[in-house]
């Protein structure tokens, strides 16, 4: 089935995507999950979805512990290793204990039994859509930061440097050996290519990086 | 005229009387064994004698064969008989005739114990030389009832225990001349001859042979003197009186016998005894006593009570085994049904019982199997209920709906095709293709294998020809491959199982195989034997069963270990074109 692949130029929208092999179970998690509003894709392997995720996206897996192929649980530890963001909903048809401990302490955001409960599947998955956000969000501004700092000198940077640790103008002049009027000069262009309104809003931009 | 006819009516009146008054004719009756004429020459002498001795009277000569002089006797048409020894016993039985005389050979031996046999051989037949050596010989007589000759001799062969009748190669009577009988032993047309004492002798001295060709068996000379003889002696002929005839008559024909000269070798003297003619009749069983042959059953019954009875109890006892046997068999075969009827029953029970464990083995699977439609079907229902009531996505509900009625159909069918399964049954053979089950067990295993990663690839050839078997059984065979092979297979990061059927001109066969590590010789020796297990949970009885199954029809189920795993095989006949 068409889960909507409904791709966005917003980097930060998330996706739904559901890995199970059974058919039936992976259509009526996405019919269920569409009433989220949000994009769904459908896999029926492990290896499947592999082959089609873009890293670096943000969204949710609803992910079948028991799968022919790749297991679930590998398909986290695969995911972890590659430093992916995606949150990951495991549901399992046989209440597994060890396997849930496992999931959880890999960062699972829950693990649930199937069939589930659907208020608690949904909120479970919003939840974990929300993190995924969050993180994208996040990595986005810092990434829009680092880009604007790319765009200075290195003696911008350096003079930067020191304003964020609250130097006064003489004190940089001093350390950097160049005259205050220079400093005053450099000052100006890094609040102006950093779009930072204050120092104080710059020290929290480039803490965003860090 | 008158004075005629009366005369005539006194003489036929009288005529009776006259008759009876005239005693003037005395009827002798003679065993006349070689014709009348013989007969009538032979005893001429001493009729003559008589004749001469009694002149009132006139003598006459009736020669008559056995039978015709016993029915004078009995007409009493003779007054007197001349017989050989044992006719006149059989007659002195039959009527009460009376000897006066008994024949004597000679002057010399005026003993009358002088009928005896000869039984002759050629001298050159060294073989014989006792009666005894008579069994199985050919034997040559004169006639079965002549006395003097045969009848002798046969008592004599009775009492060692020869019935010249059943323990010889048979008995040529050849009847007269006795000469004869000679004539026969000498060609050699028979074994040994039959003949009355002296008869060698006298054609020795006729010049008809030479004495030194021939031997006489157990030839002796009796007491008195005489010929060569193989026998007893016997009393000659008697000269006897008929009941009826007056005795003072008797007594002038026995004292005109007695006085008789000797005339051509004939000589008469005092009546002897004749017991031995008796003695040997009774041996014989012949003659008057010849109903000990015919003896009444009351007879045999008093005779042989003690056996009869013992006969009678036998065969009660051998009724009674019979009837008891008859009681033993057919309880024994009730017996022997209801235990067949138990052991069917029990067999079915186990088999029943083999799918039970075969399916509890499956059953966290199987339960899996059944949780996902019903997953789907609660997320159908939780996707319809939110679009309803954000009033959203008609299609969408509409859609759900119908999913819902799949799933739950999807549902029902793993229910009905486990109750299939585990459905107490007898088996029933049908035409079947072999497919067919083999994809029902695939269906039941999917869950297994999902749960389990173990990857099931079949190759199911088409037209594939069909077979007779149990649909059930065969899915159970299969079904036991494929857990079996799972199984083996746990633990293990390569886990595919390989299902094949293809089939011949002669048989479909089917192979499962598997990635597993193989089996050991172990378990190759006793894969299927029942109770035979590896498993902690198994039961030991799916490949026992299993052969049995597939060997009940006719097919042949076997194992195969490799480097590469383990590989199952069975076949079965394939029926040809005709008979599906």
């Amino acid at each position: 089935m068409n889960c909507g692949n409904c791709g966005s130029p917003d980097p930060c929208v998330p996706t739904i995507h559901v890995v199970d092999d059974d058919e039936a179970i992976r259509h009526s998690l996405a019919f269920l999950l569409k009433s989220l509003g949000v994009p769904v894709e459908c896999h029926p392997s492990a290896e499947a979805f592999l082959a089609a995720r873009k890293p670096g996206k943000p969204g949710c897996v609803v992910l079948d512990v028991r799968m022919p192929g790749m297991s679930g649980l590998e398909l986290q530890a695969l995911l972890n290793r590659a430093g992916e963001t995606l949150g990951i909903v495991f549901l399992s048809g046989h209440g597994d204990i060890p396997m849930a401990v496992q999931a959880m302490s890999d960062g699972a955001v829950h693990f649930l039994e199937k069939p589930c409960n659907d208020e608690v599947l949904l909120e479970q998955v919003e939840r974990a859509l929300n993190r995924s956000r969050d993180i994208c969000g996040r990595a986005a501004a810092a990434q829009a930061v680092q880009r604007r700092v790319d765009t200075l000198t290195q003696r911008e940077k350096d003079v930067m440097a020191l304003v964020v640790q609250g130097k006064p103008n003489k004190v940089i002049a001093f350390e950097l050996d160049i005259s205050i009027k220079t400093v005053e000069v450099h000052r100006a262009h890094v609040m102006e290519k950093m779009q930072a309104d204050s120092v104080a809003d710059l020290t929290r931009m480039l803490m965003a990086t860090a | 005229m008158l004075l005629g006819r009366l005369l005539i009516l006194v003489a036929l009146c009288l005529l009776p009387v006259l008759a009876r008054a005239e005693p003037s004719e005395l009827r002798i009756g003679i065993l006349a064994f070689r014709g009348a004429e013989r007969a009538e020459a032979e005893w001429e002498p001493t009729l003559r004698h008589l004749g001469a001795n009694l002149p009132e009277y006139a003598l006459r000569a009736v020669p008559l064969d056995l039978d015709g002089l016993a029915g004078a006797v009995r007409d009493e048409t003779v007054d007197f008989v001349i017989t050989n020894p044992g006719h006149y016993v059989e007659l002195e039985a039959a009527e009460g005739i009376i000897r006066i005389a008994s024949l004597a050979a000679s002057a010399e031996t005026v003993t009358a114990r002088n009928v005896a046999s000869a039984v002759v051989v050629r001298a050159s037949r060294t073989d014989l030389r006792r009666l005894a050596d008579l069994r199985g010989t050919r034997l040559a007589a004169v006639a079965p009832e002549a006395f003097g000759g045969f009848r002798v001799a046969w008592r004599e062969m009775a009492e060692i225990g020869i019935d010249p009748f059943d323990d010889t190669s048979g008995v040529d009577f050849l009847g007269f001349p006795i000469e004869r009988v000679v004539e026969a032993v000498a060609s050699g047309a028979a074994d040994a001859g039959i003949v009355r004492a002296c008869l060698l002798e006298q054609m020795a001295a006729e010049g008809k042979l030479r004495a030194e060709d021939f031997r006489v068996l157990d030839g002796r000379i009796p007491p008195g003197g005489g010929c060569l003889t193989s026998t007893r002696s016997y009393p000659d002929w008697p000269f006897a009186k008929l009941a009826h005839t007056p005795d003072a008559l008797a007594k002038r024909v026995a004292v005109a016998l007695l006085t008789m000269p000797v005339r051509d070798g004939h000589a008469w003297t005092v009546p002897v005894d004749y017991q031995p003619v008796h003695e040997l009749f009774r041996a014989l069983k012949i003659g008057p006593y010849e109903y000990l042959r015919h003896r009444s059953l009351g007879q045999m019954a008093r005779d042989y009570w003690p056996f009869l009875a013992f006969a009678a109890l036998a065969a009660l006892w051998w009724l009674i085994h019979v009837a008891r046997v008859e009681v033993l068999v057919r309880r024994r075969t009730e017996e022997l049904k209801a235990a067949h009827e138990e052991a069917r029953r029990r067999r079915d029970e186990m088999e029943h019982g083999a799918r039970l464990a075969l399916l509890g083995e499956m059953a966290s699977s199987l339960a899996h199997e059944i949780n996902q439609p019903l997953a789907a079907i609660a997320n159908y229902a939780n996707g319809c209920q939110r679009r309803l009531t954000a009033h959203t996505d008609p299609e969408g509900v509409a859609e759900g709906i119908g999913q819902i009625a799949t799933q739950a159909e999807r549902a029902a069918g793993i229910v009905r095709r486990m109750r299939a399964f585990v459905r107490k049954r007898v088996p029933e053979p049908h035409i079947l293709d072999l497919n067919d089950p083999v994809r029902e067990a695939l269906g039941l295993f999917q869950a297994i294998a999902a749960r389990r990663g173990v990857t099931v690839s079949a190759f199911l050839a088409d037209g594939l020809g069909m077979v007779r078997a149990d649909r059930v059984q065969m899915e159970q065979v299969v079904l036991n491959l494929l857990q079996n092979a799972a199984d083996a297979m746990a633990g293990r990061d390569d886990r595919r199982i390989t299902v094949s059927t293809w089939g011949d001109a002669e048989r479909v066969r089917l192979s499962v195989a598997d990635s597993g590590p193989g089996l050991s010789a172990e378990a190759l020796a006793h894969l299927f034997e029942p109770f035979f297990t590896t498993k902690p949970e198994g039961l030991g009885l799916g490949l026992s069963l299993s052969r049995g199954f597939v060997e009940a029809h006719g097919g042949r189920l076997w194992a195969e270990s490799g480097p590469d795993g383990a590989c199952f095989h069975f076949t079965l006949p394939r029926l040809r074109e005709d008979a599906s």
